[in-house]
């Protein structure tokens, strides 16, 4: 038949990374090697992975900025100041309130990407944002992750009424209306602040949005995890620890969770991604990270009121933000590609 | 299955009732201010902030005080604290704004990611497939508030292509209502276009290596007839399942940032507002709405793919 | 059915709820204003015009908004009420459903008043003397944010406490055979005129309930009538046919019909405005599209100075505001220019508290009189910073409470740089504009500093006074936030407010009282806020927009072109 052959080598996408990687079994290849391969050969996401590793460099760098070339802080306000461009003296905000364009390299690196309605530095506090939008994201992503992999350890691996009250919880966790419910939280703590026991949270600690978007996804990556657990439990190497009298932590921890490793790594990346999209939102609902800080969302939020006579304050902060998520997003896609193809990997909403 | 059913039906209600009681604790456990205070108004005396306390029975326990409001939530007796509207009559006039939002919204980012899904699938590796792929992660990455400002402001005013802004009912010009929510719906599709179309891929790719497709391909079908009786009927049942579920997300919460960007003043607006004053009966209100979406149709995907799934009613 | 066909069905199904869920419901919010006019004539016509939010309420006896008192002002009218004149004029007290002025006895304590003859509702039903009682019973019994205006009238207090609507209030005794009504106060109160033309104490129906009727607004005696309440959508006001024509310095509308839609973007009005969607925004057009209103469409948009002041409160009894000399070295610093650009301009910079077009207003104040610098000049930061050295608190922790209506949340942070710059260590702390004043009128907030304003209720002196008098310091919903309890201040208040008039002598006693406020730095006054008006074309701007100073636009003085 003509079409036989051709079937061989229309194999594409996943099922042809599948066939490969048993053929390159063959070879002797671990799993982790040949997903770092995959990945080698992924030019795309290897370049997009390289850009977010230069954004986070030039936010960790942004003291730097601010100190030798915009000379300025993050917070300080020039509204009655002006600057000297091409030998002309301009005001940094206008008499009717509008701030000053971008500069780019005309006054010396000042304004180089313009002020701010209170004569800010836009190319400062866009660093600095980035710096509250990147460690939002990614401690946030971290207490996903480690939630999730404990819930759906523990589910997964004891069953029964454990394992019912879990998935009680995450139903209704996954029922709350995300937006609502974190910006709600959001305006209560910013103007209470959050005492738990001994620790108090003042109202514009970061640890707030912090912990209202790492609580968010946990069912989306808890429930997939607590699946794998309860295949994981049945394998062969669980039984003989189990037979070897291994307890059931010893065997959760050790055991299982090791072989969770590509499936977190994977999700891992997309909740940085994703845990900063909504920390913009939040933001731009006024829930999120509390002034002066500012983060790119709250700077998009400032900014859109502006959007006729200062387009830059929307623009900027919003190019930076999808730069560093597409970056992420197409990283963690790659990412995802390598290690485990057939993943259903889904947070957004 | 009936027997499924119910017992998906027990779950909804008890999803509910623990949002319910999770939503209103939060609210009165966290400092917000006292509330009696905050409706008084400008200049208030404490003759009347203990009248209204009186009244609301902020002074009762807590237990006491839920039952009230998850009574007047059934009743309809549920008013602002702030201005004492009715907030069950908000809801039902901002509902028909969402659901226009939401489901035109629906229905074009299924549209357009089965064109793009299939369109990248069929081309998978070439230079197409990489480029809907760069689109569709672009997608994904913008945030919807944003591109959504950027579309009111410079197509909508800058251009005049479109209204900047704003709802005109379907029974007034059907044509006019159309116009007005072009923006919004695809402010809100663009996310998930490139969502759908990356999973349909995926899924058209898994498909077309089945043994089945196979089959029909060695039987000496057309590739296109393969393609739309095969592989996408098949690859289309995990979408739709999303497509229930995120339907649901979008309705109760996933519209509010669409909503306020475009001044449609639907319930999603309306929750924003709420929130942003913690006005506890709406946000209390607005989050059941929103959560009954969510839940509903959760339910029904869930019923609609054990009666697809015989294997999954044993769970 | 295969998946196909079964998708093909949910499609359908979800296409068809569409339709049926879009058909019932819902209001319009994009008809535009082009409806009905007659072209060239100055009378009648309809226009549509915006609201960025819903009105507090559209109910007489509870509204305290200038969102409220804007439209409600033509269609509620009281015994007393304020000339329709354009400017300073406008502040001038008349009688409008009274036949003259208040009888007022020599102890300052009594009001007698007579109702004009034939005065009847938008409904037709007869005006009666005892509807005024039942009027006020309602301010008293809603826990409206009026009734303290109206607790200095005769057992009052008990009324409210007794908590029965239908109860009498000693104080008032109508006659409605006569039209007769006598007011008696506990003691002599200077703003009692004023108070009885605020919209609290226009007149409804004696049958009107004791609940608020913002959806069902009853019927008044003004030149308008509300004929639709759709809350949070829209209202409609129409031409009252029984408005009586002869009532001096009270002329009848001249537009037909307003429509007023709830449009919750401000850019999206302003835009709106420039093409003729809507005649009028009842907020000023947004900073955003202010340069280009004020270069294409200057011929139908104006500027006034309002009586308003904004200022920074400082709380007296935490540290360090505590300290005179630290109160001193802020009003120093503080950097009013730079404030009113955050306002686009649309505050002029002063320094005095009482403002502009209010007895006893002192521009002195607000230019080079002013004992901290001028305030149209930048600030002596130096002289700030060195004083707050000197008071030892340099380095110490400064939280600034601000809400987050624009631009108030900008101001707030730029205030808290400026006092970083004066060697503090402050912070900005951003409320909801829903809580912000109850939460820092709570003694327990203990809010150091921060933003503050006022707009007049009405043109008394006393009604910006009391912000910064000792006598009014309450535990909670306090206005006087920082606790400015000045003896010398609080004594003059209670003596001022006891003169029935405001002479040219008492008015001098007000300014001298302003004065001394001011050189003690108790608060930090920076300016006074301008108004922006703006028109659509078809509105006749040059002959038909009166400015009231009380109620802001008058909508009775419209017309189209």
């Amino acid at each position: 038949m003509a079409t036989e052959p051709a079937t061989e080598t229309t194999l594409q996408g996943p099922a042809a990374w599948e066939a490969e990687a048993e053929r390159e079994h063959v070879h002797g290849l671990g799993p982790w090697r040949l997903g770092l391969r995959r990945l080698k050969r992924n030019k795309v996401a290897l370049l997009f992975g390289a850009l977010f590793v230069v954004l986070v460099l030039s936010c960790i760098a942004a003291p730097l900025w601010a100190d030798k070339v915009a000379k300025t802080t993050v917070n300080a306000n020039h509204l009655s100041d002006t600057i000297t461009v091409d030998g002309k003296e301009k005001n940094v905000v206008g008499l009717d309130g509008v701030p000053i364009g971008p500069q780019w390299l005309k006054a010396d690196g000042k304004f180089f990407l313009g002020a701010d309605r209170n004569g800010r530095d836009i190319m400062v506090r866009l660093l600095y944002g980035g710096r509250n939008s990147l460690v939002i994201g990614v401690v946030a992503a971290l207490i996903t992750t480690a939630l999730s992999i404990f819930l759906g350890l523990i589910s997964g691996y004891f069953r029964g009424p454990t394992d019912t009250v879990i998935r009680a919880l995450l139903d209704v966790m996954w029922s709350f209306p995300v937006i609502i419910l974190g910006v709600a939280l959001g305006v209560a703590f910013a103007l209470g602040g959050l005492k738990i026991g001994p620790l108090h949270l003042a109202g514009d600690s970061l640890l707030i949005p912090i912990f209202i978007i790492g609580f968010v996804y946990v069912p989306y990556m808890a429930r997939p995890v607590r699946g794998q657990v309860l295949s994981l439990r049945e394998k062969e190497f669980v039984e003989a620890a189990r037979a070897q009298g291994a307890g059931p932590f010893r065997i959760m921890f050790t055991e299982v969770m090791p072989n969770l490793a590509s499936t977190v790594i994977v999700f891992f990346t997309l909740l940085i991604a994703n845990a900063i999209l909504l920390e913009s939102a939040l933001s731009f609902l006024g829930a999120g990270v509390q002034p002066p800080n500012p983060s790119w969302g709250t700077m998009i939020d400032e900014g859109v009121d502006r959007i006729a006579t200062a387009p830059h304050l929307t623009i900027v902060p919003g190019l930076m933000l999808v730069l560093t998520v597409l970056a992420l997003n197409v990283f963690g896609d790659g990412v995802r590609d390598a290690l485990d193809p057939r993943a259903k990997v889904r947070l957004e909403r | 299955m009936g027997r499924f059913i119910i017992r998906r039906l027990f779950q909804m209600v008890f999803v509910m009732f623990a949002v319910s009681v999770l939503t209103f604790f939060i609210f009165n456990v966290i400092p917000n201010g006292d509330p009696a205070v905050r409706m008084a108004g400008k200049n208030p005396t404490e003759t009347q902030i203990e009248a209204i306390r009186k009244e609301w029975g902020f002074d009762d326990n807590l237990i006491v005080q839920y039952v009230t409001m998850m009574k007047k939530v059934f009743t309809g007796d549920l008013v602002s604290y702030f201005t004492q509207l009715p907030v069950g009559e908000e809801i039902i006039k901002g509902l028909p704004r969402t659901l226009s939002l939401a489901i035109g919204a629906a229905i074009l980012w299924m549209f357009v990611a089965i064109c793009f899904g299939l369109y990248s699938a069929m081309r998978a590796g070439k230079f197409a497939d990489r480029f809907l792929t760069i689109v569709a992660l672009i997608g994904i990455s913008l945030p919807v508030f944003w591109i959504g400002a950027l579309m009111n402001y410079y197509l909508g005013y800058k251009a005049g292509l479109f209204p900047n802004g704003g709802y005109v009912e379907l029974t007034k010009d059907p044509v006019d209502w159309a116009y007005h929510l072009i923006l919004p719906w695809t402010a809100l599709a663009i996310l998930f276009i490139g969502f759908y179309s990356r999973v349909l891929r995926s899924n058209i790719l898994d498909t077309i290596n089945e043994d089945y497709v196979r089959t029909a391909r060695a039987k000496g079908l057309s590739e296109r007839q393969v393609m739309v009786r095969h592989v996408l009927r098949n690859s289309m049942i995990p979408i739709v399942t999303l497509w229930g579920l995120d339907f649901g997300a979008v309705v109760g919460g996933g519209a509010i940032l669409t909503e306020t960007v475009f001044d449609l003043q639907g319930v999603g607006q309306y929750a924003a507002e709420a929130v942003g004053q913690l006005d506890v009966p709406p946000v209390l209100a607005t989050t059941l709405f929103a959560a009954f979406f969510i839940v509903l149709l959760n339910a029904i995907v869930d019923i609609v793919y054990a009666y697809l799934d015989p294997r999954i009613r044993l769970q | 059915m295969g998946m196909l066909g079964r998708r093909a069905l949910v499609l359908l199904v979800a296409a068809l709820s569409m339709l049926v869920i879009a058909a019932c419901g819902g209001d319009d919010d994009s008809s535009s204003g082009s409806s009905g006019s007659s072209g060239g004539t100055k009378e009648g016509g309809s226009i549509t015009i915006s609201q960025t939010s819903q009105p507090d309420y559209l109910d007489p006896a509870l509204s305290y908004t200038v969102n409220g008192w804007e439209p409600l002002s033509t269609v509620y009218s009281g015994l007393i009420g304020y000339k329709r004149a354009n400017g300073q004029a406008g502040s001038e007290l008349i009688p409008v459903l009274a036949q003259d002025m208040p009888k007022v006895s020599s102890d300052g304590t009594t009001y007698e008043l007579t109702l004009r003859k034939g005065l009847k509702y938008s409904d037709g039903s007869p005006v009666k003397a005892s509807d005024f009682e039942h009027s006020i019973q309602r301010v008293l019994n809603l826990e409206s944010g009026g009734s303290a205006f109206f607790l200095g009238i005769k057992g009052a207090e008990d009324y409210v406490k007794n908590g029965k609507p239908e109860a009498d209030i000693p104080g008032i005794e109508t006659d409605d055979a006569t039209g007769k009504i006598t007011i008696t106060l506990n003691g002599p109160d200077g703003t009692f005129s004023n108070v009885l033309a605020m919209p609290f104490a226009t007149l409804v129906k004696g049958d009107a309930p004791f609940k608020n009727l913002t959806k069902d607004p009853p019927p008044g005696v003004g030149q308008y009538k509300i004929t639709q309440s759709v809350p949070n959508r829209q209202f409609v006001m129409e031409k009252n046919k029984n408005w009586p024509t002869d009532i001096p310095d009270d002329p009848p509308a001249k537009i037909d019909k307003i429509t007023t839609l709830i449009v919750k973007n401000a850019q999206k009005q302003a835009q709106d405005v420039i093409s003729g969607k809507l005649d009028y925004m009842q907020d000023p057009p947004p900073a955003d599209i202010k340069p280009e209103v004020k270069a294409k469409y200057s011929d139908r948009y104006r500027e006034v100075v309002t009586a308003s002041t904004y200022y920074m409160f400082m709380n007296t009894r935490v540290p360090p505001f505590d300290d005179p000399k630290v109160r001193e070295a802020v009003n120093w610093g503080i950097d009013k220019p730079g404030l009113a650009r955050l306002f686009a301009g649309e505050v002029t910079p002063g320094c005095s508290f009482l403002p502009p077009g209010m007895p006893g207003y002192d521009e002195n104040l607000d230019t080079s009189g002013c004992p901290w610098g001028d305030p149209n000049k930048p600030p002596d930061l130096e002289k700030a910073r060195q004083m707050i050295k000197d008071a030892g608190v340099d380095g110490m922790d400064v939280t600034v409470y601000g809400n987050n209506d624009d631009p108030t949340d900008k101001v707030t942070e730029a205030y808290a740089d400026m006092l970083n710059k004066m060697g503090f260590n402050a912070k900005p702390k951003i409320l909801d504009g829903g809580v912000y004043f109850q939460t820092i009128g709570n003694q327990k907030t203990k809010a150091q500093t921060g933003f503050a304003n006022w707009f007049q209720d009405f043109p008394h002196p006393k009604n910006f006074m009391f912000l910064v008098d000792g006598a009014s310091i309450q535990e909670t919903n306090n206005q006087n936030f920082g606790n400015v309890d000045d003896p010398e201040i609080t004594k003059g208040i209670a003596e001022l407010n006891k003169e029935p008039e405001i002479t040219s002598e008492v008015a001098d006693k007000w300014k001298d009282l302003n004065n001394k406020l001011v050189e003690r730095a108790w608060i930090v006054p920076y300016g006074h806020r301008k108004l922006a008006t703006f028109f659509s074309e078809r509105m006749d701007f040059d002959n038909c927009s009166n400015f009231s100073p009380v109620w802001n636009n008058d909508y009775t003085s419209w017309c189209l072109k």
